[in-house]
């Protein structure tokens, strides 16, 4: 029986693969654009929306014993691809100084969502409302891709070349996500507007993270990462990053750089928010990341 | 159309299905287990109606393909009711007056049976967040708030 609701979506095969070599395998045998399916909670609505219909999907969602955890190892840390956000929450490691991922994770979708998303499929959505890449992206993080050929690493800046578009190649599958925890006078912070607490896409999402010289004062290196840089992209706000480093921590700098910050934006309009408001949230964002990872760094120090 | 022969064990029973590849788990709940507690609100993710467990963990029935359930272990309000939590929190409902179309609420009931597996006295705030992925339209929530929190006190584990 065909309900309503299963004839918005076109057909398709579903191939489940009894491991990573046998995914990459049909990857690469088929070079039909199969897309890969992990829990689903992103690619399904938009498949019932004939945003797209794929023909064939991989279910790489079994692969939890490979692509699930949380580690850290000579330094790095590593999340496999398919760990969940509620995982994020569960860790013991987002704590201090990697508390901007707990942050995140608490304002990401719903409880019931948590439950199954994932940080790979967040990634690979490349959606502009995502919240966790322009966390990532401040963390400095890179991304390990497998095809059958080989693998390679991707720096997640790179990564995301336009709205809903990535660098991986169709036979490729994100595998990892790592980074190196920020180390000296170093803090993290996240925020994120919507128009309700929970359950919400993000109008504007902004993620710092900020180093400070030995006086704790002066910036030593800041990344500040924002969903719809120049456009709709989510990217590193360049200019401004480079614009706190080696400058101090003052009202009149944070001003500066807010007024850098609104020059590299072009924060569009949607039924959202208008990109003027959009454009003043991202700038007093900018302020409160600064001054809250500041005076961390200061309480901790 | 594509098709495939899956087994998933609904509230203690093993059920060898054959499903579309389309199906998702919310079709083969209602349409071939008919368990119509499970509702279909938004279909998108956005109004959590369609809650259930999945392997224990509180999901959204329609974000999720039947295909991907081959094995594993689904739990609807109606493999709950004879649980003593869920019929104290069920009770706490009426007493509440909590329900009122009555369209979220098995999904409202499971989720809470779920917060009282965690916590014997949850904070309203923890309610809150338990329950903000299940939209209500009647109630203005406060009912439900006070009847889980009721719910959950003297709960076993």
């Amino acid at each position: 029986m065909l309900s309503r609701q299963k004839v918005l979506m076109s057909s398709f095969e579903l191939y489940s693969p009894t491991d990573l070599n046998d995914a990459l395998r049909f990857m690469e045998q088929e070079e039909r654009k199969a897309a890969v399916i992990a829990s689903g909670t992103d690619l399904l609505p938009r498949m019932r929306r004939r945003q797209i219909s794929p023909s064939v999907l991989l279910d790489i969602s079994s692969f939890t014993e490979d692509l699930r955890y949380v580690k850290q190892t000579e330094g790095t840390i590593r999340l496999g691809a398919l760990t969940t956000v509620a995982d994020l929450l569960e860790s013991p490691m987002f704590h201090g100084k990697l508390s901007i991922i707990r942050e995140a994770a608490t304002l990401f979708g719903a409880p019931q969502v948590r439950n199954v998303a994932t940080v790979g499929g967040n990634i690979c959505s490349a959606a502009s409302s995502e919240d966790l890449i322009p966390v990532f992206m401040a963390l400095g993080a890179s991304l390990r891709l497998v095809s059958a050929r080989g693998e390679r690493t991707v720096a997640l800046k790179d990564f995301i070349v336009g709205k809903r578009q990535t660098a991986m190649k169709p036979s490729e599958i994100l595998v990892e996500i790592s980074f190196t925890p920020p180390d000296g006078h170093s803090w993290t912070a996240y925020e994120k507007l919507g128009r309700r607490n929970m359950l919400i896409l993000a109008m504007v999402n902004e993620a710092l993270s900020l180093t400070l010289e030995d006086d704790l004062q002066t910036v030593h290196s800041a990344r500040v990462a924002l969903n719809r840089v120049s456009g709709k992209i989510p990217a590193l706000a360049v200019k401004t990053s480079e614009f706190l480093e080696g400058k101090k921590v003052t009202d009149q700098n944070i001003a500066k750089a807010e007024k850098i910050l609104a020059s590299e934006l072009s924060l569009t309009s949607d039924f959202r928010g208008s990109g003027e408001y959009r454009t003043e949230v991202a700038k007093v964002y900018l302020r409160r990341l600064v001054e809250r990872c500041a005076l961390q760094i200061r309480g901790t120090s | 159309m594509a098709k495939r022969a899956i087994t998933i064990n609904v509230n203690g029973t093993e059920h060898p299905v054959r499903v579309d590849t389309r199906d998702r788990l919310i079709d083969v709940l209602r349409d071939e287990l008919n368990l119509k507690s499970v509702k279909e609100g938004c279909s998108t993710g956005d109004c959590g109606i369609c809650a259930v467990l999945v392997d224990g963990k509180l999901v959204n029935s329609c974000l999720m393909l039947a295909a991907q359930c081959d094995g594993r272990r689904v739990t609807t309000l109606e493999g709950l009711l004879e649980d003593p939590n869920m019929k104290r929190i069920q009770s706490s409902f009426i007493a509440n007056n909590a329900a009122q179309c009555g369209f979220c609420t098995p999904a409202m009931l499971v989720a809470s049976w779920d917060l009282a597996r965690h916590s014997t006295e949850p904070s309203n705030e923890e309610i809150k967040v338990a329950i903000s992925g299940i939209l209500c339209r009647c109630t203005g929530y406060y009912q439900i708030i006070d009847s889980i929190r009721e719910g959950c006190e003297g709960r076993q584990r």
